[in-house]
Parts: C-alpha cells; structure tokens; sequence
C-alpha cells in the first residue's frame, strides 16, 4: 500500500469524516452515502498509474510516496490566517484555510445581492433540492480517483448561487490557503456553482500558500449553468514548491450558456490542473485560456476535455506554457465532438517556450470526432524566444536578462489580456510579474 | 579639423555568417556630419549596419571599429546603445505582447542610467514622449499598443526614428530608412532625422537612392561596392550616381583594378 493510501486510511481511523454539519435528515443522510459511494469509487479505481491514459504525463509516484499526518484544517486553522496581509490584500468573500471555509469577513458586506454564498449546513436548510440535485453530479466520481477522494473526505463545501438574470457589479473572489506546517497535511475542499438561467458573473479563485512545507491540495470544482448563463472563471495557482496541488474543475453547460475558463498557473510544485466542460444542449460556447510557468523543478500537467454533446456549440482553447530550469509541461487538450454534434466550431492551441536546455513539454491535442458537419482546427508548438526581437531590445540598450524577461512577459501578455474585468485582471499581471521576476532572480 | 573622430573604422573585413562580405573598409565620421553610404543590393551596405551595432551572427576578421577612441567590437549590443550607438532598422521587428509605451520607457531608462542621470518616472516619461511623437507625427495611440504590431511600414519607420529621438544616440545610423515610404512618410521621416542635426552627434545614412538626401542633406557620400568603398565626394556624388546608376561604378572598380 502506498503512503499517501496509508495515510488516508489512518486519517479515517482516527476521525469519521464530518457530517458537514448538516442537521440529520434525508440530506444528511444523502450525504453520507454520497461520500461512502466516493469512497468506494476510489478504492475500486486505487491510484492511478502511467498506464492510466489520463494519468500518462505525470509520475504519480511523486503523489503516492507522500505521507502525511492530518487531513483536514487544525483546529485553529482559522486564526492563523486573521491578520495575514495577502489575504486583506485580496478581499475574499470566501476563504479556505487547510480546506476548512473560513466566514471571511472582508468583501462579505458588499457581496452583490444577486450573488448567494452557501456552507453546505445553510444550503441543506435552504435549497436542499439543488444540494441533492448537483452536489457530485457534474464532477462524476467514477472518471477519476481524486475526484472520487474528495467527494469522500472534502471537509466542508461551499455552494455559490447567481440568482436568474444576475449582473453582479463586481467579482467574487475566493482564496484558498495551505497554512505552513512542519507535518504534511492533505487539505480537501468542494465549491459547487450554480449559475441561474441568463445569469452572468465572473468568479475568481486562488490557491495560494503559506510556506514552503510539503502537503496535498484537492480542489474540486462543479459549475452548472443554465440555460443562456455566462460566467468566467479566473483559477490562479500560486502554491509554492514541494506542495502537489490537485483542480479538478467540471462545467455542465445548458442551451445558449457559455463558460470562459482562465488558468493561470504559477506553483513551483506538482500541478496538475484539469478542466472539463460539457456542452449538453444546443448553442454553447466555451472558452479555455491558460498560461503556465514552470521553474525549478516543477511539474505542470494541464488536463483539459470540452465535449461537444450538442449541435451548433462552439469551444475556443489557447494554453501557452513557459518552462524553465529543469521544469516539466504537460498539455493534454480532448475535443470530444459526439455524433448529434453537427455544426460544431473547436479550435485549440498551444504554444510554448523552453527557455533552458533541461526543460521540457509534453503536448499533445486529442481529437474525437464523430460528427461529419464540423469545424476543428489545432496546433501546438514548441520554441525558444525570438534571437530577432531579442537583438532589438538590446539594440535599444536594454540588457540580455531583461530582455528575455520582457519577451516571456509578452508570450503571457494574451492569457492575461484576455480576463475582461480590470480589477482581476490587474491581479493576475502582478502574479504573473512577480513568479517572472523570481525566474530572473534564480539565474542571475 | 583637429578634434578625433567620433567613429573611425579602419580596414574592416567582416563575414555575415561564414561568408566574408566586408573587404577592407575604412572611413572616419566627426561630430556634427552627415555621411550617406549609398551601392547596389549585396555591395555590403547592411551588414556595415549590422556589424556596427554587434548583431550576433555578424564577426569582425579584420581590422577595428573606434567610437569615442574605444574598440566597439568587444562590446556587447546593449553596451553600445548605451553609449550612443543607434542603429534604425530596415525591417522593425514586431514584438506582439511587448506594450510600446513601456518598452520606451524601459530603453531610455536604461540609457539614462549608462549616463548618470536618473531615471524618468511614468508621467515625466510621458511628457517626453508626447513631445517626441509630435515630432514624427504619431498618434497618441500607437503607444500602449506593442511594438510594431499591426503598423504599416511607414508607422514602423516612424517608431524607429521616434526610438532615435528618445535615446538621444552620438552616432545615428540609418538603415534603407526610406524603403517602402511613401513621400509623406518620406518627409516625416526626413525632419525626425532634421531635427537630430547636431554638432555633437554623427549620422550614417544608408540609402539606395539618393531621393532621401534631398531632404537629408549629406556631408559625404561614399560609394560601397564589393564590401568597399569605391569612391567618395560630396552630395553631388549622390546626384552623379542617380544619373549614371550604378553600371556606373563597375567601370570605377575595373579601372581601380588595372591602373
């Protein structure tokens, strides 16, 4: 048996997993066989191997050899956190520490009214039907073991309600923080979105953390969006190194809704980033943008899969990476587009930069066509910056460093231009700005 | 004139890759003259510019380049910049990403600093460059859009010499700066140059035609062809040259070459 399995069987031991806090009713009770059929659904799966074609990008031995002692928050998770400026600094309205939902405080009073922000306990009192309904339904515990993992043991989740018609007058934001721990802990945490009929926001999230201590992060993710809803979602990865950070992020797309996904991916540890959006019904339209900077030993492996199950849908995808040092890329890019699929636009891309010689990607694009009235286009490519646009840089004076720098700052510049709101995207450039300026401090 | 020249290159042979293209130049340009190198396509005219800003690919064999008394070919692109070399590119390269605005503010901050003076902040950047772009015409908008991107040829000749003036270089080169401009874009070009006339500073103009030294007036025009400079004289070189096109000079060679 591995650690990490070793691990989690003495965690379970030790504690039952939480009830969530719902009081004992059917709910509850659904809730518990939810998180025994999850639990199930993983030992029956165990972890995953290369072998396992969606696992075949990453040494999952580096998730298997981790042992860890707790999983799950302390009990003073919380306080930790209280006076931590980066977490003023970005304003949650919600706030995940060691996967536990922190009430955040700040940005809770100016929460738009058409925005609702549930625990799963307030939920079960108030819209029990939709917890019943789409709690696990969009992010199918059978297609991954990590999916099925946190279903089982995920602490509490939060359910975000847009009220049909919303025009929120300004972004949600979500922070989730590993506190630093000498011990490796595994933090398990559930966001569940529901986007009203014609309802449209912008939701962005960072998982960020503290220290540089070892540790698991499982994030699962569910967005179902009704019928001509539009929502944007900004994920920024922010872990430091020796931290494996799992997103597993699903998206059930109704008729005319559309989904716009930005990643922008800036840990020095085991990323593995997955998104999966299926348009059901007719007049979709998805969006995945990524950018991904790997350093030092990183290890980014972007799975993403957008299943056209309905005619006349649309899906756009650009992923650009930037490897360093001795940092590992990964691309996967499925396009499913399923027999009724007629009328079908995909496009997708991704190029990428090697900036050293021991750096690598890994890219491949996965096209399943089963429709004949379709239009899909790909492409991915591998490069090193410019000699010519780098020679003109420093023709005007600005030195070699610099101006590498400033040539990997515009490979992101598209991503990061692509985030329509001001406020998140500013946030992002910031990121992206200091994770490069660290690449410079390390070679210089 | 007893003062020593701003640049002196003496019996310069360099290769564009391994092919040796520049066979034995020499030629001194003082502070405050304009020198036009004018020749045929493949008589060397490019990789002069390009060797005198260190492009990589580009290697001296033979002979040396002096700017301000100091062997310019040990140093680096950037260091040359910074002491005031220029070079205005033939062809701008675009630089999708890279906003204009800061990339300027980037490049001037780096060649003030080279010089001891401090550096600009974002508004007093921007003062400077309104005034400058007045000077080639441009609008205000192509700042924060990126380098070159999207601009027509003349806008991206325009930004070349916008960068000049700017950078406030010693020794300006200008490379086929009027290839592809039309007579507006010409004129535009041609006073951005004007107005960087000045005794403390050198320029090379490096032209096909002589249409552009109507309004950029020579000191000195040298004939290259084969990798050298064939013959010298004054602007009216400029105007013999267009008359008798450059058969012209193959007869000079051939009787350089017998006598």
């Amino acid at each position: 048996m591995s650690a990490f399995v070793e691990s989690i069987d003495r965690a379970r031991q030790a504690a039952a997993p939480r009830a969530n806090d719902v009081p004992p009713g059917p709910l509850a009770a659904r809730l518990e066989a939810m998180r025994a059929d999850c639990f199930a659904a993983f030992e029956a799966q165990g972890l995953p191997t290369r072998r396992d074609e969606r696992w075949k990008g990453t040494n999952v031995s580096k998730i298997a050899d981790l042992a860890f002692e707790r999983v799950g928050a302390s009990d003073d998770a919380g306080n930790a956190f209280a006076n931590d400026p980066r977490v003023a600094d970005f304003e949650p309205d919600l706030l995940f520490v060691d996967g536990r939902m922190v009430q955040a405080s700040a940005g809770r009073a100016d929460l738009p009214e058409s925005i609702r922000i549930l625990s799963l306990a307030e939920a079960a009192a108030e819209i029990p039907d939709v917890v019943a309904a789409e709690l696990g339904a969009v992010a199918d515990p059978k297609t991954d073991p990590f999916v099925a993992l946190n279903g089982a043991l995920f602490e509490n989740a939060a359910v975000v309600v847009f009220a049909p018609k919303a025009r929120p007058a300004r972004p949600l934001r979500i922070l989730s923080v590993a506190s630093a721990s000498n011990a490796a802990s595994a933090h398990f945490s559930r966001l569940l979105f529901v986007a009203g009929a014609s309802s449209q926001g912008l939701v962005a999230f960072e998982s960020m953390s503290e220290g540089d201590g070892p540790g698991f992060t499982s994030l699962v993710s569910e967005f179902r969006l009704e019928a001509d809803a539009k929502i944007a979602s900004v994920e920024l990865q922010t872990e430091a190194a020796d931290r494996v950070h799992l997103s597993q992020t699903f998206a059930a797309l109704e008729s005319d809704a559309s989904f716009a996904s930005t990643v922008v991916s800036l840990s020095e540890g085991l990323v593995r980033s997955e998104i999966s959006v299926t348009m059901q019904a007719e007049g979709g339209s998805t969006w995945m943008n990524g950018f991904f900077l790997g350093r030092g030993d990183a290890h980014h492996d972007h799975f993403t899969t957008v299943d056209h199950a309905a005619p006349r849908c649309t899906s756009d995808e650009e992923y650009r990476g930037v490897l360093a040092d001795d940092s590992e890329g990964v691309f996967r890019g499925r396009v499913i587009v399923r027999p009724d699929a007629q009328k079908t636009d995909a496009r997708q891309s991704n190029p990428n930069l090697l900036l050293s010689e021991g750096a690598s990607i890994d890219t491949k694009p996965q096209l399943e066509i089963y429709a004949d009235d379709v239009k899909a286009s790909h492409g991915s490519t591998i490069g090193q910056l410019d000699d010519d646009a780098l020679f003109f840089l420093r023709a005007r004076g600005i030195d070699e460093e610099a101006a590498r720098l400033l040539l990997t700052r515009a490979f992101a510049q598209k991503i990061v231009d692509g985030i329509f709101e001001p406020g998140i995207r500013a946030l992002v450039s910031e990121r992206v700005d200091d994770a490069l300026a660290r690449l410079e401090e390390r070679s210089t | 004139m007893s003062e020593a020249p701003l640049v002196s290159i003496q019996n310069l042979h360099a290769n564009a890759g391994d092919t040796p293209i520049l066979q034995g130049i020499d030629l001194e340009l003082r502070a405050g003259e304009i020198h036009a190198i004018m020749g045929p396509n493949g008589s060397g005219k490019s990789t002069l510019s390009n060797v005198l800003v260190g492009k990589p690919g580009y290697e001296v064999t033979q002979g040396e380049i002096r700017f301000r008394g100091e062997d310019l070919s040990e140093m680096d692109p950037e260091i040359r910049a910074r002491a005031g070399v220029f070079l205005a590119f033939q062809y701008p390269v675009e630089s999708p990403g890279v906003a204009n605005n800061y990339f300027l503010r980037t490049a001037v901050n780096a060649v003030r600093e080279h010089r001891g003076e401090e550096e600009l902040d974002a508004i007093d950047f921007l003062t400077l460059l309104k005034e400058k772009m007045k000077l080639v015409e441009m609008p205000e908008d192509m700042m924060s859009r990126a380098i070159n991107e999207g601009f027509s040829g003349g806008e991206k000749k325009r930004n070349e010499i916008l960068q000049m003036l700017l950078l406030e270089p010693s020794f300006c080169i200008l490379d086929e700066t009027d290839s592809g401009l039309d007579i507006d874009a010409l004129r535009i070009v041609a006073n951005g140059v004007n107005q960087m006339r000045s005794p403390d500073r050198a320029m090379l103009v490096i032209t096909h035609y002589q249409r552009l030294l109507d309004y950029i007036v020579p000191d000195h025009v040298h004939v290259l062809s084969g990798g050298r400079i064939v013959k010298s004289g004054d602007k009216s070189l400029a105007l013999e040259l267009e008359e008798k096109g450059y058969g012209w000079i193959e007869g000079i060679k051939e009787e350089g070459a017998t006598s």
